[in-house]
């Protein structure tokens, strides 16, 4: 841990003890990952301290404790992530006894609609991996595989059967600068490009109503 | 979004190696497929760059044509202002006015009406508006070094090494809604013209927008043939300007300051090209062709003029199917004075059904065009209310049609027929290139995802996507009314039309750098870039077009044979001095600038015939061979025949030119764009 450098969260350092490969009661350890999907391009995923990492084409997605932001060092910025990606909301360190509130936490910081609802998580598989039915209020089940070592999901299914895995999974220490935002990166708001471009022809707001 | 890059990616690979499969080691295929169709001319690829909202007078004004025995007509020719852009000893012909109140909606003055503004800051004058007034991490202009490494990890090109400084510069430093104190003399200006140039104020900086819509076009030309001239037989006068601004949202009875337009007097704002303002767009008409008589085809705004470029027509709310049938009452118009008030609107709306002469504004119109001294017809059809102001399209980007138009505030999907459907018969390629089109796709998924799309403005969804998706947060910059195809049934109702023909600015360099450049390309930058007032500066737009030549200036096999047509969407609301050649009901408007650039247009050539964005369509129709749009589209009127004693006006109007007359053909010269 570099001290002084900006981590996920302006201002706050969340990684007090990066580097440790063992793993702690109740946390997921650290390690690596490819995310591979039915359609999809592999993506590296890294996670240490129960903060994880998300490589994208533009950027990185941060996450920890549900919050999520979505950096992007060619603009030397930074913006909540919401829901750019739904990477960020199923690819969390979790409780393998009772996932339910992890996901949850990470779907309400994404600003999903109606997700502060009740979940029901039902255990549908205990070994090797514990394998989920996860229903989120208003939308369909989809199935998830916990590697309880780990503490993480390795597998998403969903509903239309397309599905997402954890592949090459490769425990070890995790550089914390993977996980950082550097100095002097600023955090954007789309609502400022918003009505910076309501200023010009390009946007064009609906019609009052009489 | 990245699930259907990847996708296609795959796609792709398989299906260029199934076509490579069984071809011979030597039998390389010329990816330049648009080389072997048979053309009018040399020309192979034209590329059509369309800025926003800036005038001839406005932009050209103050220019002196640098070809041989060429000339120009301009405020300066004229004598209206000096080669510094003081007032020259012709001032007075520019002068402006305010009118009477009057009981219904006009667009030729009455003599008697009319008091010309006095001499010192008596004219409305210039006004801040809603500039950006400081820098903002959020929202152009950026702070110093924001975007320096944007080019090494974002895809857009938008965002590249031209407009790095740029982005960051031209912040007001003054309240928003504020007399602009950065123009000299503001607020002592004189009843005519003013530069934007000083101590202050340069083409760097963000100035105020000012109101361009229909209703107020019209009624800023102050057209009447009571005061045709032999060099204006059209008896548009152009002396309107500040004071319609000043006044169509003005109701006199209530509060000024909250109900006023803060337009104010922006429209005579001009750059001094002499004094290396607008410099880029200074050496391209040095260096290759400039007409000095092109129009904005629409009176009034954005939407309607990129629709007519597409089409050369107007569109009109329907049933989705082709047959017109009547708006929601809120979207018709009812330009009238309201009553108490000097000139304000009873409602600024954006249809009008001008076959109907009772409706109101219409025959105000109507009346001028059908006592023209030659054969202008309004071209209204029966019972069809067309689209006079900027409405969003049906569609959204992704191609998701707008299930209640009606309540969304979008144009039911439109029949009317576009260039490309007509370059889709002839087998021939064509694109449309959107800056920010990419993100903007991004964000109308999301916006169907989370039901938006069903019930909300395109505009409304798409900014509610960004809030929730900031990684895709210049879809929002992306003009989705620029785009007349994105309107169309034929294209965006069918998907592998969308895919072929509907792209990002990113795609236009990567197929300039891969000779796979359509035949026919449409570019248009994003928000952030295309030079609108208050939202863009013109140094920005000249920065996008420089990418895209720089980029063709590294393929010289692809130069040599493309004409690259640069020019602007309208004059945007900016005060000019030309002929105005009335067509229909619907324009022609001010002139706005055209560049062409190729091996055959070079020489800093000024062309005099008259022309409008419809006559870029005349160009491919004829390059390409093909039959006018449909037997109502504006592509029918014939080239003029220009008068030698007059030769701005053509002798058998309504006339529009197809632009061969800017290029010869007997002759390509090698000329680097802007090195």
């Amino acid at each position: 841990m570099q001290q002084g450098r900006r981590l996920l969260g302006v201002g706050a350092l969340w990684l007090g003890a990066v580097g440790l490969l063992v793993a702690r009661p109740g946390l997921a350890i650290d390690f690596s990952a490819d995310i591979v999907g039915d359609h999809t391009a592999p993506t590296a995923l890294h996670v240490a301290d129960q903060a994880v990492r998300i490589d994208a084409p533009t950027g990185y997605f941060l996450t920890k404790d549900g919050a999520a932001l979505f950096v992007r060092p060619g603009k030397q910025m930074f913006t909540d992530a919401r829901k750019s990606t739904p990477l960020t909301q199923w690819f969390v360190p979790v409780d393998p006894d009772s996932p339910c509130a992890q996901w949850q936490a990470a779907a309400v910081n994404a600003g999903v609609a109606g997700s502060d609802g009740a979940w029901h998580c039902e255990r549908i598989e205990s070994a090797p991996r514990s394998r989920w039915r996860v229903t989120p209020p208003g939308q369909s089940s989809r199935e998830c595989w916990i590697d309880p070592s780990l503490r993480f999901p390795v597998r998403i299914q969903m509903s239309d059967g397309t599905s997402l895995s954890l592949e090459n999974i490769r425990p070890g220490a995790q550089s914390p600068e993977l996980f950082t935002i550097p100095a002097g990166f600023r955090r954007l708001d789309p609502q400022s490009l918003i009505e910076h471009i309501k200023r010009s022809d390009v946007w064009v707001e609906p019609a009052a109503s009489h | 979004m990245r699930k259907k890059l990847g996708l296609s990616a795959v796609a792709c690979a398989v299906s260029l190696m199934a076509a490579t499969a069984g071809m011979a080691k030597d039998e390389v295929k010329d990816p330049d497929v648009a080389d072997a169709i048979k053309t009018e001319s040399p020309i192979k690829h034209v590329i059509i760059l369309i800025g926003e909202n800036r005038g001839t007078d406005h932009t050209f004004g103050v220019y002196r044509a640098k070809g041989k025995h060429q000339t120009i007509t301009n405020i300066l020719s004229k004598g209206i202002v000096n080669a510094d852009g003081t007032p020259g000893p012709n001032f007075k012909l520019a002068q402006q006015f305010s009118v009477k109140p009057q009981p219904l909606y006009y667009i030729g003055a009455p003599r008697n009406a009319k008091t010309a503004y006095g001499d010192r800051g008596q004219m409305p004058q210039p006004n801040t508006n809603g500039a950006p007034s400081a820098q903002s991490v959020s929202g152009a202009p950026f702070p110093p070094g924001f975007p320096e490494a944007a080019n090494q990890v974002d895809p857009s090109p938008d965002f590249g090494p031209n407009t790095n400084t740029i982005l960051t510069t031209g912040a007001t430093n003054l309240p928003a809604k504020s007399l602009d104190t950065r123009v000299p003399d503001a607020g002592m200006l004189p009843n005519g013209p003013f530069v934007l140039q000083g101590l202050n104020i340069s083409d760097d900086d963000y100035t105020g927008d000012m109101t361009h819509r229909f209703y107020q076009a019209w009624q800023q030309s102050d057209c009447s043939v009571a005061n045709a001239t032999k060099a204006n037989p059209t008896g548009c006068l152009n002396d309107l300007f500040p004071f319609v601004m000043a006044t169509f949202a003005l109701n006199d009875s209530v509060t000024p300051a909250v109900q006023g337009n803060f337009s104010q007097g922006n429209e005579m704002g001009f750059y001094d090209a002499e004094q290396e303002q607008a410099s880029t767009l200074k050496t391209l008409a040095d260096r290759f062709a400039l007409s000095d008589n092109f129009h904005q085809s629409f009176q009034g705004g954005t939407g309607a003029n990129h629709f007519m470029l597409g089409t050369g027509d107007a569109g009109f709310w329907s049933d989705g199917k082709g047959n017109p049938v009547t708006p929601p009452a809120n979207q018709i118009a009812n330009p009238n004075p309201a009553k108490g008030s000097t000139n304000k609107y009873v409602a600024d709306n954006n249809f009008s059904n001008c076959s109907d002469f009772s409706q109101p504004g219409v025959a105000a119109i109507v009346g001028y065009i059908e006592s023209l001294p030659y054969r202008a017809e309004p071209n209204c059809a029966e019972r069809h209310y067309y689209m006079l102001d900027n409405t969003n399209p049906g569609f959204f980007p992704n191609g998701f049609q707008a299930p209640n138009p009606a309540t969304q505030s979008m144009l039911p999907a439109s029949s009317v027929r576009t260039i490309g459907d007509a370059l889709n018969d002839r087998k021939i390629s064509w694109a449309y290139f959107g800056g920010g089109y990419n993100d903007a796709v991004a964000l109308s998924d999301e916006a169907v995802a989370a039901g938006t799309a069903m019930t909300q403005n395109s505009s409304t969804a798409m900014g509610a996507a960004a809030l929730a998706d900031p990684s895709h947060e210049l879809g929002v910059a992306y003009c989705q009314i620029c785009n007349p195809f994105q309107y169309a049934s034929s294209i965006m109702g069918d998907s592998a039309q969308r895919k072929a023909h509907m792209k990002d600015t990113v795609d236009l360099l990567a197929d300039i750098k891969s000779n796979t450049l359509p035949a026919v390309s449409f570019g248009k930058p994003d928000g952030l870039l295309d030079g609108h007032p208050q939202s863009s500066k013109i140094d920005l737009f000249e920065a996008y077009v420089q990418q895209v030549l720089d980029t063709l200036e590294a393929n010289p096999k692809l130069k040599a044979e493309t004409a690259v047509f640069v020019t602007w969407d309208e004059a945007g609301g900016y005060w000019d001095s030309g002929f105005i050649q009335p067509i229909d009901f619907f324009g022609d408007g001010p002139r706005i600038p055209l560049l062409v650039l190729s091996a055959y247009t070079t020489g800093g050539k000024v062309s005099h015939d008259y022309a409008d964005q419809v006559s870029i369509l005349k160009f491919i129709e004829r390059n390409w061979k093909l039959r006018p749009l449909t037997d109502r589209s504006r592509d029918n009127l014939p080239n003029p025949k220009m008068r030698d004693d007059q030769p701005y006006v053509p002798k058998n109007m309504p006339a529009l030119s197809d632009l061969w007359d800017m290029f010869d053909f007997d002759h390509a010269v090698k000329q680097p764009y802007l090195e």
